[in-house]
């Protein structure tokens, strides 16, 4: 185990996007819906918002740092650096999709169609899965605008064509926004426990192109 | 911890030979390497320092084969590494920055890492800015840093490439002496093309020119390269055409030249004594 | 500022990044929304089949270019090439201009590509060729202006908010302003400001979507109807007009803002 220090400096480095992202977006769209049914909106951003700036948040990990030539030299690998920067942006993403849920708990806001426990799913399994993916298209393409603009469109993909991933029946099981787009109970489970799943296949993919040289990444 | 270089060949994509075919023994204590820019000379401390995998050949840094990972991993935990280009965080303070490095350098130790920061600190005199946020340095002061950073941890290899750039005169004095003064039992491998840094700091040294080894010596046996060769011209008429220039001083009588050429290049040339830069000129050009 | 709209071009264009990126979102939209790209395309009507098209691309591809222009700026700067640029005599603002325009003629070629590349196979398999000039309209009056603005904003917010922070803001913005129905929540869809082209595609290109509905002009009962003024061709022109005019008002900004 390493020491707290060292977390205590890749907060700093893990950036500011996926830190300032959701209390931004979150605090502009409840004063946006204030007149009109905040606390629901808020409920939709736990399957929106923080899965976006996870996904975000992790495709701009790798090939931004100002300091990776000497980071290689480290005998830290620059590989568990950058799994310390995801995990620094996983546990902010939970630590606000908690807070936004207990706040819908307290303020009667929360859902009754599931328990506050397995209603978590609504923003874990998305999140887990857009995350992966940025960190996969990140970790490949080495580029964090293009692996960003990757992720938004996919994200604006399953936001707007909702309607054909329900359709499909491989896709459905693949659908971000299942919660907010009216998924059959029955359907929901499945669907959340696919997203996770696909989610391990996903990181352990970046996971595994993370770990090229310095060779790989200056070439 | 000494290097045993064997017929290293380092070709880029796109075609382009950065070492070729490169044989050379490098021994504990303080080694030079000079060359142009374009020589070689980054690519061969990058293989070293494991961030570049060479195309062919071997490279041995003390009983740790770097062209293996785990002969990478290990040569990482005893190396002390100065890029070219130092990229660092401008949010951090030099402290931080340091004491980040330190983490990652496996110094878990507070206690000990605050001891080791504060030496680095002190050991290139920026104790009394390093509160002070990187991004507000000068280039020199950021080259320091770089410096303190490869420090840190007490490396058995310091790989330290074009140290001395952006450093003002006095820095640059102090910093080759305390390079001099860390390799005991270490090796430091000091590339640049400052000459009269490895003239003042190394015993021996290699001179590269396009990815290849031209020389391999002493200081004294390079600098005897432009004995006879090296020509003191005064005129108040053009510069002399043949050989290179070395020098041009203003004169009473017009200016006075300093010239490595195989013969007189001039009517009058007397032959002074060689030093460093002499003898470099005289090998490459 | 010819010469540094001609470099930044010629930079741009040689990016890996732009085009591996509108690449695969040029196939992800084709594999992923490939029923919806089905229902763009309308064998009997070129002119529909158009439009649809553009503004599909109008409403994902955007994003994307937003995304990746967002550190173009600032990125000179950090590689000390601003300093250099600041010590010629070209002036800061022709500078910024040239930039500007060469980052945005960037962009356009990959969206051109895309788009003229799907008019073209349409039109030489539906052999209605009528579809070439619905596609150079909407080009002109509907994509062009969205990249116009989309480019200044890139360029200029990144001087104030860091780039990965103004990708996250621009995404959700680009969301909510453009894609949120009026009646659902306060939003600038349906509105002059609206980058899309709500205006220009349904009052200068007469465009309906399936069903008749209209995507501009005052949805009764929604906020910022302020904003929605009668869908006229006036007021078509009027989005063009506003949406430059915010394009230019940005770059201003970040002429005058010193860098971070």
């Amino acid at each position: 185990m390493r020491p707290l220090a060292l977390w205590r400096h890749e907060i700093r480095r893990a950036g500011r996007a996926p830190v300032l992202g959701p209390p931004l977006l979150a605090g502009a769209l409840v004063v946006i819906t204030w007149a009109d049914h905040p606390l629901r909106n808020l409920f939709v951003f736990l399957e929106l918002g923080l899965p976006l700036t996870a996904g975000l948040g992790a495709a701009a990990l790798a090939g931004r740092d100002p300091a990776a030539e000497l980071q290689f030299t480290m005998p830290t690998a620059y590989r568990s650096t950058l799994m310390r920067r995801l995990a620094v942006i996983a546990a902010w993403t939970a630590l606000v999709a908690v807070a936004i849920s207990a706040v819908l708990l307290v303020a009667d806001g929360w859902p009754g169609t599931r328990g506050p426990v397995a209603g978590q799913l609504t923003w874990l399994a998305p999140g887990l899965w857009l995350g992966a993916f940025g960190l996969l298209a990140g970790a490949a393409l080495r580029i964090p605008a293009a692996a960003s603009g990757i992720v938004a469109v996919l994200w604006l993909v399953e936001q707007l064509f909702g309607g054909a991933f329900q359709q499909h029946f491989v896709m459905k099981q693949l659908f971000l926004f299942a919660t907010t787009q009216g998924a059959a109970p029955e359907e929901w489970a499945v669907n959340r426990l696919t997203l996770i799943g696909t989610a391990v296949v996903l990181g352990a993919g970046g996971w595994l192109l993370s770990g090229r040289s310095y060779q790989e990444e200056s070439e | 911890m000494r290097i045993d270089i064997d017929r290293l060949t380092k070709r880029y994509r796109g075609g382009v030979t950065a070492l070729d075919g490169l044989s050379l023994e490098v021994p504990t204590g303080m080694f030079g390497l000079l060359g142009a820019n374009g020589a070689g000379k980054t690519t061969l401390m990058r293989i070293l320092a494991g961030l570049l995998r060479p195309t062919g050949g071997s490279v041995r840094v003390g009983e740790h084969d770097v062209t293996t990972r785990a002969g990478r991993a290990a040569v990482r935990r005893v190396l002390g590494y100065l890029p070219q280009e130092l990229g660092v965080y401008p949010d951090l303070s030099a402290r931080e920055f340091l004491d980040y490095v330190a983490l990652l350098k496996g110094i878990d130790d507070r206690t000990e890492r605050r001891r080791r920061v504060g030496e680095v600190l002190e050991i290139v005199a920026l104790a009394g800015d390093a509160g002070r946020k990187l991004k507000g340095y000068s280039g020199g002061m950021r080259r320091r840093v770089g410096i303190a950073q490869a420090l840190l941890a007490g490396p058995r290899l310091l790989i330290v490439d074009e140290p001395t750039a952006g450093l003002d005169p006095e820095e640059r004095i102090r910093f080759r002496t305390l390079l001099a003064q860390l390799a005991g039992d270490r090796t430091v491998l000091l590339s640049t093309h400052i000459v009269d840094d490895v003239a003042q700091t190394c015993r021996e040294l290699a001179v590269l020119a396009s990815g290849a080894l031209v020389f391999r010596g002493t200081v004294e046996e390079l600098t005897s390269r432009a004995s006879d060769r090296v020509w003191s011209v005064i005129t108040a008429g053009p510069a002399p055409t043949g050989g290179t220039i070395v020098s041009a001083v203003p004169h009473a009588a017009g200016m006075r030249y300093r010239v490595v050429a195989p013969v007189s290049p001039a009517a009058g040339a007397e032959t002074v004594e060689p030093n460093l830069e002499d003898g470099y000129l005289a090998l490459v050009k | 500022m010819i010469t540094a709209a001609r470099y930044e071009l010629r930079m741009m264009l040689r990016k890996r990044s732009l085009w591996v990126s509108l690449g695969v979102i040029v196939v992800l939209l084709a594999a992923v929304g490939s029923q919806q790209v089905r229902e763009v395309i309308r064998q009997d009507d070129p002119k529909g089949t158009m439009l649809s098209g553009a503004l599909l691309v109008n409403i994902f591809l955007p994003v994307a270019y937003g995304c990746l222009l967002a550190d173009r700026l600032v990125r000179d700067h950090r590689l000390g090439v601003a300093a250099i640029l600041d010590a010629t005599p070209a002036s800061p603002v022709a500078r910024l201009t040239g930039k500007y325009l060469g980052v945005c003629a960037a962009v356009t070629a990959p969206v051109a590509l895309a788009y003229f590349g799907f008019a073209v196979a349409y039109a030489i398999a539906s052999g209605r060729f009528a579809a070439l000039g619905w596609a150079l309209a909407a080009f002109a009056l509907v994509l062009l202006p969205a990249v116009l603005f989309v480019g200044a904003f890139a360029l200029a917010v990144p001087l104030v908010v860091p780039a990965p922070l103004f990708r996250v803001l621009f995404v959700g913005y680009w969301f909510w302003g453009n894609s949120i129905t009026p009646d659902t929540m306060p939003t600038l869809a349906h509105s002059i400001v609206t980058p899309i082209g709500s205006y220009p595609m349904q009052e200068l290109l007469g465009f309906r979507i399936r069903g008749g509905e209209t995507i501009a002009g005052p949805v009764p009962g929604a906020a910022l109807n302020f904003l929605r003024p009668e869908a006229t061709p006036v007021t078509a022109w009027l989005s063009i007009g506003v949406l430059l005019v915010l394009a230019a008002l940005a770059l201003a900004a970040a002429s005058v803002r010193p860098r971070r």
